[in-house]
């Protein structure tokens, strides 16, 4: 299942974006409702427990509402400029735990329409995948996660990491040479 | 040529949009065919994370914590030098005023539209599709202009409110709902709790706002206890907790009351504890053995809340006699109650009331003599139930045949308090 989640910004979020930026709180608030789900599922996704994600999205939101300012020359769309907040951030909470916390199985992803053989195996193989996701460097990781869970756009990645879009292809590509060897690892050890 | 790299991607987009297969892929980059395949297979392997979401009560906390850090730190500028001139100070007061106003128009609007959802949602419960509404228009009401002890009796207020709640969530039999209600009391109460912390670092007066939340907590541990009572088995847990919350609350609140005013601390204290008592005398009289444990627990609780008080009133040296006094006389006629109870309890709660009876028996020598150390008149000895003072005679004949004295640990009197117990009466 595969969907372009990035349908850019509509004309009313772009309109609270521009009043946030001239410091109002009220339409900053309105742009935590519309997207906190999204950055707490994503936060979510990379540490693995409730209580981290709750601290680390709120403070993704305080941090945005400090750097407003530099958020006016941005060409991505509001909610990509939050994914990378939120990246930074959860660089740092790994950097301070110096430790990687990992999904509990059960939050993985359930895919109720198959048989329990296969869901069982899917579920091993997403965590196995999710595993190598998050060992993988800091753009390598974020631009997998950007495309092909978030669903943006290669321009708006390159935009939010301040690439060519070229390199951002590069990126991805090496990206997917780690995985294939990580998982490729893993599976002869088991 | 193109790149390999944007083969790779065109392939990804091309599968994942449904214009191709993988196969399809491949045949047409048939040189590339061993390197490309497993990065695809692998490419597609990665889906959307699962649909996990924030609960609704970390949603409105996290608002709620967001505006009040925002409305503390106005957004980093260009040239933050210039936001320290007096000009641009006022600029800022003036911009949060206007934005208070309009949170408070808006507040208002909402809830002066007759019919409208805000309206509407201010009858809702946990677990109605109108109930965020209602939770977001306490958060506006927690933004509006005030101090922290102004907020923080906004946040008691909410609190009550979740307790109605919970009430009438049971009363209606919507069992699944409670663990919501619970989770928004203990929100509502952290949040008093905090703001009052505040108000203390900043200098304001908190007397007031901690008895308040004593008395209020108080209040709720009876109501909870009702309910605690209506709700079938699997949903006492949910209100277990919410009583749980209730006495965190509680404690809270008293020990900071206590820094500031011992006496009134104590007629709090022991106000509580008559609840506990009360509590303790309609378990017994149903015969809910269970029901008469906890209640003694929760006495018992208060009561070292009755000695930390008594405790900060000696070493200020600021109403002890006062402090002693009350607690003192109050001792008599909790014996008195416990006595009555323990007529009345199943034979498996009677020890517990024991144990409570020697504890406080204890604490009563201690504050006797001390109070006439001070010169004060002691209150009149306490009863002491038939059975717990035969088993202080058992205990004394016991000593008298074991050398050096040693109190055998006997089950329901804690071993080495009876040599402490005054006279008895009958």
């Amino acid at each position: 299942m595969y969907q372009n989640n990035s349908e850019g910004q509509t004309s009313d979020e772009a309109m609270l974006v521009q009043r946030a930026i001239g410091h109002d709180t009220e339409a900053f608030g309105r742009l935590y409702d519309m997207h906190v789900d999204r950055v707490y599922r994503h936060i979510y996704y990379r540490v693995g427990n409730e209580a981290d994600a709750e601290d680390l999205t709120q403070q993704v939101f305080l941090n945005a509402w400090q750097a407003i300012g530099r958020y006016k020359k941005m060409a991505s769309p509001f909610i990509a400029w939050l994914m990378t907040i939120s990246h930074n951030l959860v660089v740092d909470f790994y950097r301070a735990k110096k430790d990687k916390a990992y999904l509990e199985a059960e939050a993985l992803a359930d895919d109720s329409s198959l048989s329990p053989e296969r869901a069982t195996e899917a579920s091993f193989e997403q965590q196995s995948l999710r595993r190598a996701i998050l060992q993988l460097g800091g753009d390598e990781q974020q631009v997998v996660i950007l495309r092909f869970m978030e669903g943006f756009e290669f321009a708006e990645i390159a935009s939010v990491l301040k690439k060519k879009e070229g390199n951002v292809r590069v990126i991805l590509h090496r990206a997917l040479v780690k995985l294939r060897n990580t998982l490729e690892k893993e599976r002869k050890q088991s | 040529m193109k790149k390999f790299e944007d083969i790779l991607v065109q392939c990804i987009e091309d599968i994942k949009a449904g214009r191709s297969s993988i196969e399809d892929c491949l045949d047409r980059y048939p040189s590339m065919r061993e390197q490309l395949e497993p990065l695809l297979r692998i490419a597609l392997e990665i889906r959307e994370p699962p649909d996990v979401k924030p609960s609704p009560y970390f949603k409105v906390k996290a608002r709620v914590w967001l505006m009040d850090q925002i409305h503390e730190r106005q957004p980093v500028t260009k040239w933050p030098w210039f936001r320290c001139s007096n000009w641009t100070k006022q600029i800022a007061l003036r911009r949060r005023f206007s934005m208070a106003s309009i949170i408070l128009v808006i507040v208002l609007a909402l809830s002066a539209l007759g019919g409208g959802a805000a309206y509407a949602a201010q009858d809702s419960l946990p677990g109605d599709a109108l109930y965020p509404v209602k939770l977001g228009t306490e958060q506006m009401r927690m933004m509006l202009p005030g101090n922290d002890i102004v907020k923080a009796e906004r946040a008691l207020s909410f609190a009550e409110r979740r307790v109605e709640e919970m009430q009438t969530l049971a009363e209606k039999g919507r069992l699944q709902d409670l663990g919501l209600g619970v989770e928004g009391y203990d929100d509502a109460l952290n949040m008093t709790l905090a703001r009052i912390e505040r108000a203390g670092d900043r200098g304001l007066a908190t007397g007031n706002i901690t008895a308040r939340v004593a008395e209020t907590t108080t209040k709720h541990l009876s109501v909870l206890d009702a309910v605690y009572d209506m709700v079938p088995d699997e949903a006492k847990a949910a209100i277990g907790h919410a009583r749980n919350v209730s006495e965190k609350g509680y404690f809270h609140a008293m020990a900071a009351l206590a820094k500031n005013n011992t006496v009134r601390a104590a007629e709090m204290n022991l106000a509580a504890m008559e609840g506990r008592l009360n509590r303790i005398s309609i378990r017994a009289r149903v015969g809910d053995a269970e029901g008469v444990e906890i209640a003694l627990q929760q006495f018992e609780a208060m009561g070292e809340s009755g000695e930390e008080i008594s405790r900060i009133a000696r070493e200020t040296g600021i109403n002890i006699t006062s402090v002693e006094e009350l607690m003192a006389r109050a001792t008599f006629g909790h014996l008195q109650v416990l006595a009555e109870a323990y007529d009345k309890v199943p034979e498996q709660a009677k020890p517990a009331i024991e144990r409570t009876m020697a504890n406080l028996m204890i604490r009563h020598q201690e504050r006797v003599q001390a109070l006439a150390q001070m010169g004060v008149e002691a209150p009149p000895p306490p009863v002491i139930p038939e059975r717990i003072r035969e088993q202080e005679r058992i205990r004394e004949q016991q000593m008298e045949g074991i050398p050096g004295g040693t109190t055998p640990p006997t089950p329901g009197v804690p071993g080495g308090v009876s040599h402490q117990y005054g006279p008895s009466t009958t």
